[in-house]
């Protein structure tokens, strides 16, 4: 329990006891976290310096070329001060660390504190066989702390033993020796390879990364200075007139090299995230590894998991996979990044998850209790019939013509969508288990153990009063779980279920 | 009732319901409170059009003086409307295992936290509110900010009582 005990621990463990400084590889990592920032921050600046280079430079140029390589200067030395202004070292049951040039901080996080401890690699840290650590605290502002290069056993003794003295932390009687040799106990469950990972690739969300491409495109344009927008829109300008001309060709064409776009981008984008994927079990918890230029390492501790969801898409159905995602409990809701999501996962990988996680696999539930037909209505009358009127208000001032008719497609698209959604969207329970599916085109399901749930909410909108509906929102520690538009006696009932259960339930539930 | 829960271990017609609580209105000074609080609000608009139109021209003062001061009284009216009616549905209840609050006029929402489920508890106390001798229970979970649970307009021993007891009941639950 005590600090004397750590050399015993593990032969080959450095001294943490004395301030240290990171692994001399850090002072590369802060370097390009360095030009990262300056470069997001001042790269229309830099882009325009080279554009106007090309058309002939002139002494403000070369100026700005002085500016330039002062600010590389800047960041080098920058990263070398900042590396060598970093100290961390263990004190009796916390972790030290003391940094800062100008603004000189000393940080002392306790062990308790102390959520997970996750490793990143970047190319970088691969190359040399470091790994940075990122220390995840249960605390209500901004508590990450991070330690940018350590020497990968280091990184691991260094993880073992704040874990291992946690648990002695919080209950003190612990067998250690148990602990330790079930620690070594891991099963493996689940491992993209090559075609898996093509597979999840071409069964990414395609739309997303057209909204995204488009997103970036728009605010890029959005933030670029003047110089570089009268380039833009002078060369476009050039193939205003002809577009006008022939404008079917040029869309279709337009189209299809979107879309084609979009399709890599999303290939790509998977394959340098999620390649050689590894999801592994052990007593305690969950160890996912991950990722090409970047590769990180996450671990969940069984009892923190709070929700497990499994989607899938069309195409995806069509290799039989879902996207799992493994919500645990966080101090502060934007922290969702230390949720796991494994995006092709078949449906035995996803029964084995949840039986380690809630001990049983997925049980018994009763029959699918769907919502109220009422929500047809009102999701046609939102979607469907309001931009119907609306578009054809614009339409009658504008002077009606043909094209009103495509208006029509609203109220038609968005009845068959709802048809969908609704025939999908239901809730299930039994006594340990609540589960949620929903879906339109694909499924997902989302499941939680009804003891995990921390309030109950029911809400009603006068229309809702007024047919004896509500809705019920469901808080538990990793996000929210909705049942909307249920009739409200039901509603009742499932509250006062879910409370009689959550108070005479004597589980912890993280 | 279309269909009925099946297969659960418990019968639903012995628990207690929710639905036959018998809530507790908060205290009637709040709705002074929030009627001062937004009289402020307003008062201070008020001051800020009346510098603008002060400081603008002479014809523009005339074509937005009088609309401006309609869409300005009916807003007036419409918040203390709603305010009035709104106070009404502000009602708590604490039960053996539960402490339940709803509010909301043309939302209405029921929010119920289980003891054993509370993190923490606070009071708070603005400085209209302690001109009344009122306070706010804050009641915390770990299901993040939006499932906090607020309860205004107590008076200000009631409110450290009824902390105390929440408090008292989590600890015990602990066990």
């Amino acid at each position: 329990m005590s600090w004397e005990k750590l050399p015993k621990m593990e032969n080959s463990l450095p001294d943490f006891s004395k301030p240290s400084r990171q692994s001399s590889i850090a002072i590369g990592v802060i370097l390009i976290k360095f030009i990262k920032i300056t470069v997001r921050t001042f790269w229309p600046v830099l882009l325009s310096f080279f554009i106007g280079r090309k058309t002939g430079g002139s002494n403000f140029e070369s100026m700005i070329g002085y500016v330039a390589i002062g600010i590389a200067a800047l960041n080098l030395g920058g990263s070398i001060m900042t590396y060598f202004r970093f100290y961390f070292h263990l004190e009796k049951n916390a972790i030290v660390i003391d940094k800062g040039i100008l603004k000189r901080s000393k940080v002392n996080i306790p062990f308790e504190r102390i959520q997970t401890i996750n490793f990143k690699q970047n190319i970088l840290h691969q190359i040399f066989n470091v790994v940075s650590l990122e220390i995840d605290t249960a605390g209500a502002k901004k508590s990450e702390i991070s330690i940018d290069a350590l020497k990968k056993e280091d990184a691991i003794a260094l993880r073992n033993y704040i874990i291992s003295e946690k648990e002695l932390l919080s209950n003190d009687n612990a067998e250690t020796v148990e602990i330790e040799s079930e620690n070594l106990l891991e099963e493996n469950i689940l491992h993209l390879n090559p075609w898996d990972l093509i597979k999840v690739g071409i069964s990414q969300n395609h739309l997303r990364s057209m909204a995204l491409i488009f997103a970036f495109v728009f605010s890029t344009f959005n933030e670029s200075n003047d110089f570089l927008r009268d380039f833009i829109t002078d060369k476009f300008e050039q193939y205003e007139s002809t577009v006008i001309n022939n404008a079917v060709l040029p869309i279709v064409l337009l189209v299809i090299t979107v879309l084609i776009i979009s399709f890599l981008f999303s290939l790509v984008n998977s394959v340098l995230k999620f390649y050689e994927l590894n999801l592994s079990i052990n007593k305690k918890g969950l160890k996912l590894i991950r990722g090409l230029l970047n590769r990180e390492e996450i671990t969940i501790s069984t009892n923190k998991i709070q929700i497990i969801s499994w989607s899938t898409n069309p195409i995806r159905k069509m290799f039989s996979m879902f996207t799992m995602k493994i919500s645990q409990a966080s101090s502060t809701e934007s922290s969702k990044k230390s949720n796991i999501t494994v995006p092709g996962s078949y449906q035995h990988q996803i029964d084995k998850i949840l039986k380690t996680v809630f001990s049983e696999a997925l049980p018994d539930l009763e029959v699918e209790h769907h919502l109220s037909k009422l929500i047809k209505l009102r999701l046609m009358l939102f979607f469907g019939f309001v931009p119907l009127i609306v578009g054809g208000f614009i339409y009658y001032s504008r002077g009606l013509d043909l094209q009103v008719l495509m208006l029509l497609a609203f109220p038609f698209l968005s009845g068959v969508i709802t048809e969908l959604y609704y025939r999908k969207r239901s809730f299930q329970f039994n006594n340990e288990f609540l589960k949620n599916n929903a879906g339109i085109f694909g499924k997902s399901h989302e499941l939680s153990q009804i003891h995990k749930i921390q309030a109950v909410r029911i809400k009603q909108s006068l229309y809702q009063k007024r047919k004896k509906l509500a809705t019920v929102l469901l808080f538990t520690a990793a996000g929210q779980l909705k049942i909307p538009f249920i009739e409200l006696e039901k509603a009742n009932q499932l509250e006062n279920f879910i409370l009689y259960r959550v108070e005479s339930d004597k589980r912890e539930w993280m | 009732m279309t269909d009925q829960f099946q297969n659960l271990q418990v019968d639903l017609q012995t628990l207690p319901k929710i639905e036959e609580i018998v809530f507790t209105a908060i205290d009637k000074k709040y709705l002074k409170v929030s009627l001062l609080s937004s009289g402020l609000f307003f008062v201070v608009l008020a001051i800020g059009g009346v510098l603008m139109m002060y400081f603008n021209s002479e014809e523009l003062k005339q074509n937005v003086y009088l609309p401006a001061a309609l869409i300005y009284a009916f807003v007036l009216i419409l918040n203390i409307t709603l305010l009035k009616l709104g106070f009404k549905k502000k009602k708590y209840a604490v039960r053996e295992k539960d402490i339940v609050y709803t509010k909301g006029l043309i939302w209405s929402v029921r929010t119920s936290i289980p003891f054993n489920r509370i993190q923490h508890a606070e009071i708070k106390q603005g400085p209209i509110e302690r001109k009344f001798k009122l306070s706010s229970l804050k009641v915390f979970t770990a299901g993040g900010q939006s499932s906090d649970l607020v309860i205004p307009g107590l008076p200000s021993e009631k409110a450290l009582e009824l902390k105390d007891f929440v408090l008292g009941k989590t600890a015990e639950d602990g066990e």
